[in-house]
């Protein structure tokens, strides 16, 4: 009898909520793109996060896509998730690259001067892990000095890991900053760290891969997860809630986190500070919602484990990963082949209107080259894809990386050129006026093609130069071939096939370049000095 | 057909020419002789406008560059006598990137817009005036000086100039290139084109040169016909000069 009285309640609820929920579909706010909800992580964090599948290298997988996906779903939308460079995440979400954040980003008050916060959908911890040979065994290790001065701990840049240590002066450290967490795991088993604070879910996660690793102590810190979305998007961050609400009270959070293996009595904790309205963007309507019965999830052992495989190795290596690396090479080869042929041709224009062209344009140019030399190629990179969108320019991460490339090298190629045309003979020129040639048409047919053999070399170097500086691509959200090492290394281990492996392809793409160069260079030998 | 006057030109507070004037008829040779830096070479690159000068006026036919033109008038007025005035450089100046066919029919296909076949019928006649039929396809590098200014002079004479400028046409070239060269001249000299040349052989003005005209200072010191100042020079400058030229 009370059981069929939950049943009851329980689908009472169920329709009462689909009321509730119905009209909220409709101030769904303005999304990327319509029906899709596009969220910014970094797989090169690692597990248990996002991170590359072993299956499909090309496919990320890991608790946070599940959580995004079913979030989605349950927002009547389909997940698509977009790589970003991971603290260039709240930079994603202001030019408006992505509808949320959803990759491990702490709930921290001032990051809510400029995003919406959603309720928390993980209580993390920060865990010391050490070398089992029982150098460092508390806490205390730490604050005693050291014989060899100062001991290194590494943390993920930008993190709360890195925030927690530095905010103890007491600590006789060293604080290192690594890009992805494994990074630091390794260094701390190869003996370069002696220790490393990492948040409690990829402490938890590869424990398997590194064996050599003890936790020291119990996890220290207490923060939480949650997702950010765009400032203002108010109306999307209260159907995330609700969702969130939702997969907390029915135990699909706790039924994905089991499979993780990162479910722990901390996450009790979940529903019951939403609902006591501890957190910003919390109202009042929540508090009063009352708690769904929980459904699905039995005590015992989950019904399925998502754990790592074994670390591989060899030749294995390049079959699991050869075809992604390809893939990844395509890319830095389509970024070079486009950007380059562009570069020269605007250097070519840029060098002839400063040494040719009318004396308004000659300042303007020589401003452009200097600026663009003299700033970096990622600052560039940056300022079109994250701040040109404040000013209604939004150019695509593929069109970005283009047009930042070719604008960049056309300083370094235009001052290539001036060079080539300003080693051209006076008489050259001369003679071709004499001959009764216009200006443009000796330039054209005369002065050009003479500069275009001097410079060959000098501008098959900077094509050289650039493959491998379409690595900075990685800031605006393409995985090019660098980033996709680092993504696979990090998730991996197999850090040392794989940066062979990446080597090689660079080689293959540029050493034919090389050749070319060689032969031209040999032809051009032959014209006289 | 050719006639200069009143031509001035100053760098700074230097005057580079004052107030030079020479004419030349059709089919007449003009030789411009002189001490070094007296402005003869400056005189003859502003007839065809590589250089700009301040006063006076240079007349072409019906073509009349003058100096107040704005620097749209004088463009036009440049291409149009460019087209008439054809210049031979000391230096040569051959494109090193065409081959010598090459070198002589660039102007004619791309000024004045020849079909190819002529063009190339034409410097193949050229080349064989200036004696240098099996070189169609060399590189310029790969000629000596004196075939080298040959072809350049066959890439001035492709333009089917009225009038063509020398300016130290042998100075560059050791005794042997520079006589071959100095018969090509003659050559063309008998043949009626009508000429301005700079030049230092005196040979070479006494075989072709109807007048001599004297250079020094920036200032035309003497003129008259060739035989008139080179058996008596009326200037003492004109002596010395003579004098040291054929003491050597």
């Amino acid at each position: 009898m009370a059981r069929r009285r939950v049943d009851v309640l329980v689908v009472a609820i169920f329709f009462l909520s689909l009321l509730w929920a119905t009209p909220a579909r409709a101030e769904i706010p303005s999304l990327l793109t319509p029906g899709v909800l596009t969220w910014g992580g970094d797989q090169e964090g690692g597990g248990p996060y996002v991170y590359p599948a072993d299956d499909d290298p090309r496919r990320v997988v890991g608790f946070e896509v599940e959580l995004a996906d079913e979030l989605a779903a349950r927002l009547g939308l389909r997940a698509r998730f977009l790589q970003g460079q991971w603290d260039r995440m709240p930079d994603l979400l202001r030019a408006r690259k992505c509808d949320i954040v959803l990759n491990g980003y702490e709930w921290m008050p001032a990051r809510l001067d400029v995003m919406e916060a959603t309720i928390p959908y993980y209580v993390f911890g920060l865990q010391l892990l050490a070398r089992d040979t029982g150098e460092i065994t508390s806490w205390g290790d730490l604050e005693r000095p050291f014989a060899q001065g100062r001991r290194r701990i590494g943390v993920l840049a930008a993190s709360a890991a890195e925030k927690y240590l530095q905010s103890r002066p007491s600590l006789a450290i060293e604080i290192v900053s690594y890009d992805g967490s494994t990074d630091a795991m390794r260094e701390v088993e190869t003996g370069k760290l002696d220790a490393t604070l990492q948040d409690t879910p990829a402490a938890t996660f590869y424990r398997s891969r590194f064996p050599r690793l003890r936790a020291v102590g119990a996890p220290v810190g207490h923060g939480y997860y949650v997702v950010y979305a765009q400032e203002g998007q108010k109306a999307l961050v209260r159907r995330l809630n609700e969702a969130l609400l939702a997969m907390i009270d029915e135990g699909r959070i706790e039924a994905i986190y089991r499979a993780y293996g990162i479910w722990n009595d901390a996450q009790r904790e979940l529903g019951d500070i939403a609902r006591s309205g501890r957190f910003y963007g919390y109202s009042k309507e929540w508090h009063d919602r009352p708690a769904v019965t929980k459904r699905g999830v039995r005590d015992g052992p989950p019904e399925r484990r998502v754990e790592i495989t074994a670390r591989k190795r060899g030749f294995e290596v390049v079959r699991a990963y050869g075809g992604v690396l390809l893939q990844s090479a395509g890319l830095t080869l389509v970024l070079s082949c486009l950007s380059f042929p562009l570069a020269v041709l605007a250097g070519l224009f840029i060098a002839m209107g400063r040494l040719y062209g009318p004396a308004w344009l000659r300042a303007p140019l020589a401003v452009y080259v200097e600026f663009l030399r003299g700033t970096p190629v990622m600052l560039q990179l940056f300022f079109i894809f994250f701040f040109l969108p404040e000013v209604g320019i939004n150019v695509p991460a593929f069109w970005t990386a283009i047009l930042g490339l070719s604008v960049n090298y056309s300083a370094y190629e235009s001052e290539i050129y001036r060079a080539g045309l300003s080693a051209v003979p006076k008489g050259q020129m001369e003679a071709a006026l004499a001959l009764g040639m216009s200006r443009p048409l000796a330039l054209r047919r005369i002065i050009v093609p003479q500069a275009v053999r001097i410079v060959v070399p000098p501008v098959v170097n900077d094509f050289i130069a650039l493959f491998k500086d379409t690595s900075v691509c990685s800031v605006v959200t393409l995985v090019e071939l660098t980033k996709r090492f680092s993504v696979l290394s990090q998730s991996t281990q197999a850090t040392t096939e794989l940066m062979a492996m990446t080597a090689v392809l660079y080689l293959v793409m540029s050493y034919p370049l090389s050749l070319v160069s060689r032969r031209l260079e040999l032809g051009a030998g032959k014209a006289p000095s | 057909m050719i006639e200069v006057q009143g031509l001035c030109k100053r760098f700074g507070a230097v005057d580079v020419l004052s107030e030079l004037s020479l004419s030349v008829d059709k089919g007449k040779v003009a030789a411009i002789i002189g001490p070094s830096g007296g402005g003869k070479s400056t005189f003859l690159r502003c007839i065809n406008g590589l250089e700009s000068f301040e006063r006076g006026h240079v007349r072409v036919g019906d073509d009349v560059l003058v100096s107040s033109d704005s620097a749209r008038q004088r463009a036009e007025r440049l291409r149009a006598i460019r087209r008439k005035v054809g210049f031979v450089f000391q230096q040569f100046n051959l494109f090193p990137h065409l081959d010598v066919i090459g070198n002589i029919v660039e102007a004619p296909l791309r000024v004045l817009g020849h079909e190819r076949a002529s063009a190339v019928g034409e410097a193949v006649r050229l080349l064989e005036r200036v004696g240098l039929a099996d070189k169609k396809s060399a590189l310029p590098h790969e000629l000596s000086g004196g075939q080298q200014q040959r072809v350049a002079i066959a890439r001035a004479l492709a333009m089917r100039p009225e009038v063509l400028l020398l300016d130290e046409p042998t100075s560059a070239l050791d005794p042997v290139m520079a006589a071959e060269v100095m018969s090509v001249i003659t050559e063309l000299a008998s043949a009626g084109q009508t000429m301005i040349v700079v030049t230092h052989q005196l040979a070479l003005v006494r075989a072709i040169a109807d007048t001599v005209h004297v250079f020094a200072g920036g200032r035309r010191v003497e003129y008259g016909p060739t035989a008139a100042v080179f058996e008596s020079p009326a200037h003492d400058i004109t002596r010395a000069f003579l004098h040291k030229l054929q003491a050597w």
